[in-house]
């Protein structure tokens, strides 16, 4: 039932998303390179939320190796940190999008 | 054209200029590795597949009679110096087998921070409350599972303690097992969740598997570690 809900619910903005940008004049192709640059940001999320992963549980274990202090492995176990490597590898798309437009078709075209 | 057809040559397009600035290599590993995780993320959301990977990894209850109910920590207190849910869960499931005589001695597990009250003091205080003897209840300060095995039986062996039933949650179960196993101890298993290993939900399913993968990471950690 949630299911089926979520997918009416984001079927029926879909649409109404696509709709809006057909009467705007938007065009198909620049919709797949959308769709495609939004796989990229979340690539790159992905890899910015191990990287910080990885990062926070070296830094823990450093912690906890070189002073008395006891710091939780749990401490790197946090949502957040997932949706702010969601908005680094957002911003690091968008600036290698930007920065190609600006240099003329490096990295992501347009 | 067909939109597949359309997909691909828009990703041709997008390669070809991406080899002009040398980075084509990298926007195909970052685009599959978007794909791959958006795909992940639908099989967790939209299929049981958190369910099964949770009740494979989940230890039944081995309920028998023991000389101790050792109850780890979990979850703290709040600010406001209530037992979190977890924490709580746990020592009701602890209070209860001792109240239904499965053993004597009841052994809360917990983290003293500076906070007071801490998760041992409230957690003692709330066994009281439920009519449990304060001479049947012995606490122990303790910072990971490694730690608490290690403590709790240097806390009971010299008492002569072999058996004990074990309360913490089923997916954390097997490594603290296994632990207190090579500790010297008969370990019956009690499992107290604040979480079901089946969720009918897509936010559920979600939840559960970043517990799944906390516990695959832990249990990797300690293997690694040399723990296990």
């Amino acid at each position: 039932m949630d299911e089926l809900f979520l997918l009416i619910l984001l079927g029926l903005t879909s649409v109404g998303a696509y709709l809006i940008g057909k009467r705007r004049g938007l065009s198909w192709s620049e919709f797949h390179r959308a769709v495609g640059s939004m796989l990229e940001s979340v690539g790159f999320s992905l890899v910015f939320f191990l990287i910080n992963l990885g990062l926070g549980v070296s830094l823990i274990l450093a912690i906890r190796a070189l002073t008395p202090w006891f710091v939780s492995l749990y401490l790197a176990d946090n949502a957040v940190l997932l949706i702010l490597s969601f908005l680094q590898g957002l911003t690091f798309q968008w600036w290698r999008a930007t920065s190609a437009r600006e240099e003329g078709g490096q990295g992501i075209p347009r | 054209m067909s939109s597949r057809d359309g997909w691909s040559a828009t990703c041709a397009e997008h390669d070809r200029r991406a080899v002009r600035g040398g980075g084509v290599t990298g926007s195909r590993i970052y685009r599959r590795l978007g794909e791959l995780t958006v795909a992940l993320f639908l099989l967790i959301v939209f299929t049981p597949l958190p369910n099964l990977l949770a009740t494979s990894l989940a230890i039944p209850p081995q309920l028998a009679p023991a000389e101790a109910i050792v109850v780890l920590g979990g979850g703290g207190v709040w600010p406001d110096g209530t037992l979190s849910n977890l924490s709580l869960r746990r020592a009701l499931h602890g209070i209860l087998l001792q109240q239904k005589g499965l053993a004597p001695l009841l052994v809360f597990s917990g983290f003293e921070r500076d906070r007071h009250p801490t998760e041992l003091e409230a957690r003692a205080d709330f066994a009281r409350e439920l009519g449990v003897p304060s001479q049947a209840t012995l606490t122990v300060n303790t910072t990971t599972t490694r730690d608490e095995a290690r403590r709790i039986q240097a806390l009971l062996r010299p008492r002569g303690i072999r058996k004990i039933l074990l309360v913490t949650d089923s997916q954390h179960m097997a490594r603290a097992q296994l632990l207190f196993e090579r500790a010297g101890f008969e370990v019956f298993a009690a499992p107290a969740d604040d979480f079901s290993n089946i969720s009918e939900h897509p936010e559920g399913r979600l939840e559960l598997t970043r517990r799944v993968l906390e516990e695959i990471l832990a249990r990797l950690y300690y293997r690694l570690a040399g723990y296990l």
